[in-house]
């Protein structure tokens, strides 16, 4: 085993995150089995459901970078579902609901970040347990029925299309390529990367470690409320069901994209398609009639065998 | 020698001891059973006691079974959907001297292979058990889509008859307890885990190795445990709603991690104790049988296990930051 992965070919072909070839391999099976679906119009639409999962990505591959996670963003959402949906600000315009989104992320993106860097619990603990809060504190409100209606506007927004491709697509992309700039110039993007290597060396070095995971979790925050937004956007109806399982899944889909816990070979664009690949993932396999029990199988296959494809390399 | 306060300022903080912050949650679960004694009628019925033990069996045997591996420094996010596997292989309609053997041995098959990819293939816990998750769960729904079936007579009797008077849940609480204290404070084995996560815990994975201690061997038998507790849990969920229950699992782990936390063992490794985790499901039993008794809605209920982890855990100092 070791001589298959010391091999050149075995290290170079792992360089490149396995969220690539996955993706490759779901696009060829498409191309295979059903050519007609191969259009913008199609595609377009499969890439819209997952619109919110990956700008949640973009906050959870942020603080897994620096070894922490964020499994805040189902209670997140759900809150600025609610706080849309149930009217609670009757005759709110758009802008005031974005502006209190923004707020409520930052503000829970800050406090898990208070916890993790100045109080040192588990982020995995706090997180967890906030999201546990947020969502009995929701569901507590709404007595656990769906609360009501998302004003038109958002839905009016979520269908628009910009040249040829429906708008969430672009400013997912847009939010993305941001990011991207974000790690790769910036002095914050520096520090990301030296906490994410080692603790002790950066805060040696005079990076501020604990400055750097609160902004970290701050920005997974409000990433966590602009994926609310969109979501809310996309179901157009309130909910208290709405978004449970995103955290996780992005765990997944950043994992599958070349960022673990600490490390960052799959910068932003890794994860990115990593999202895609859930995309098509179920598209392909509804298409050949997997059920729901054979998906999740799937699904955990790849993320472990994404993860030990990374961890064979870093523990040699 | 240091003086009584400060002695007395460390039992209650828990700070530089190997078993954690157990005194608090301690005083809340004993002030929680004496407040739910005077308020309401029914708490000290003995119905409503042997419902309270019946209830939190499945928790204490996952919890103490998660106990294992955090004590290691790792987390099992798999045991959930081992409890509803088990059950489902359990309503196969097959004999139980078949089923019941069949039910240890894939776990401690789940077990490994969690192990095995954290030790050997490098794999973060959270990730190999996440996804350990779901393959466990989706072969579940394979074999049992929704629920039903029925479980041998024989799991039925050990979760519902009693000796003595004394009904059957308590001696499985009385098992677990003393198989678990046997392998943590009665052998070397436990020792080792100590040792190993207090390495974790400091930063140094291979300080544990570096006295002799085959690390990667306990912490893979410490995966293999938590599982088999997981699916002892499983057999008797099985016994209590009598078929196989794809979703009976359900966030489980996240309960078991939550009472793992509340008594007082770290999720970094190497400091927790069995008694503190005794306490941790005391604690969430209580809060959902008294809050039942004073009717109130579970969706309050679950934000107040949120406050209250979250509360617990923040007590607590440590060193590492992040995970």
């Amino acid at each position: 085993m070791s001589a298959l992965v010391n091999s050149t070919l075995f290290r170079r072909v792992s360089k490149v995150p396995p969220s690539y070839y996955l993706l490759v391999v779901l696009l060829v099976i498409l191309f295979i089995a059903r050519p007609q679906m191969l259009n913008a119009n199609v595609l377009g639409v499969f890439v819209r459901q997952v619109v919110p999962l990956g700008i949640l990505v973009l906050g959870q591959l942020l603080v897994m970078r620096v070894k922490s996670i964020d499994l805040s963003g189902g209670g997140v959402i759900l809150l600025i579902n609610y706080c849309i949906s149930s009217g609670i600000f009757p005759g709110a315009s758009l802008g005031f609901y974005v502006v209190l989104a923004l707020a409520i992320g930052l503000a829970i993106g800050l406090f898990n970040g208070m916890m993790v860097a100045k109080r040192r619990v588990s982020a995995v603990i706090v997180t967890l347990a906030l999201s546990i809060v947020l969502v009995g504190f929701v569901q507590y409100l709404s007595s656990g029925k769906p609360p009501g209606d998302v004003p038109k506007i958002f839905a009016e927004l979520f269908n628009t299309r910009f040249i040829g491709l429906p708008s969430p697509v672009l400013f997912w992309i847009a939010l993305t390529a941001l990011m991207a700039l974000l790690l790769s110039q910036t002095v914050f993007g520096r520090c990301v990367a030296a906490v994410g290597e080692s603790i002790p060396a950066a805060h040696f070095s005079g990076v501020p470690v604990e400055r750097t995971v609160i902004l970290a979790h701050t920005l997974a925050g409000l990433m966590a409320a602009i994926a609310a937004l969109v979501q809310t956007a996309s179901i157009a109806v309130g909910s208290v069901r709405v978004g449970l399982d995103l955290p996780i899944l992005s765990v997944a889909a950043t994992i599958l994209g070349g960022v673990v816990f600490g490390r960052g070979e799959g910068g932003v664009w890794g994860p990115f398609f990593g999202v895609l690949c859930f995309a098509f993932l179920f598209v392909v396999m509804t298409m050949f009639g997997v059920g729901d029990a054979g998906k999740l199988v799937a699904q955990g296959l790849i993320i472990l065998f994404a993860a030990i494809f990374y961890g064979l390399r870093a523990g040699k | 020698m240091t003086s009584p306060s400060s002695t007395l300022g460390k039992l209650i903080t828990g700070r530089g001891s190997r078993q954690g912050l157990w005194l608090l949650p301690f005083i809340i679960a004993i002030a929680m059973a004496l407040w739910l004694a005077i308020t309401t009628s029914q708490f000290g019925q003995w119905s409503n006691l042997t419902n309270l033990v019946a209830q939190g069996m499945p928790l204490l045997i996952t919890a103490v079974g998660q106990m294992f591996v955090v004590l290691v420094g790792g987390l099992d996010l798999s045991i959930g959907s081992v409890v509803s596997f088990t059950t489902a292989i359990l309503a196969l309609d097959l004999p139980g001297y078949l089923t019941i053997p069949g039910v240890f041995l894939f776990a401690g098959l789940i077990g490994a292979t969690n192990g095995y990819c954290i030790t050997r293939l490098n794999v973060h816990p959270i990730v190999a058990t996440l996804s350990m998750q779901y393959v466990v769960l989706g072969i579940t729904r394979v074999l049992r889509p929704v629920s039903g079936g029925t479980v041998p007579d024989s799991v039925r009797w050990l979760v519902e008859g009693s000796i003595f008077g004394l009904p059957l849940p308590l001696f499985w609480g009385v098992v677990t307890l003393l198989v678990a204290w046997k392998l943590l404070y009665g052998s070397r084995y436990g020792l080792h885990l100590f040792a190993i996560g207090g390495g974790v815990a400091s930063g140094s994975n291979d300080a544990a190795r570096n006295f002799g201690i085959p690390a990667n061997r306990n912490i893979l038998l410490a995966y293999v445990i938590c599982s088999l507790f997981a699916a002892l849990a499983g057999l008797f969920l099985a016994g209590r709603i009598v078929s196989g229950d794809p979703n009976v699992g359900l966030l489980m782990e996240l309960d078991a991690i939550t009472a793992v936390a509340i008594g007082g063992t770290q999720l970094s490794g190497g400091v927790g104790s069995l008694h503190g985790t005794v306490i941790g499901v005391a604690v969430l039993a209580l809060l959902s049988n008294g809050m039942n008794l004073l009717n109130v809605t579970p969706f309050v209920q679950t934000a107040i296990k949120g406050v209250l982890l979250m509360a617990v855990v923040a007590l607590q100092s440590r060193k590492k930051i992040g995970l």
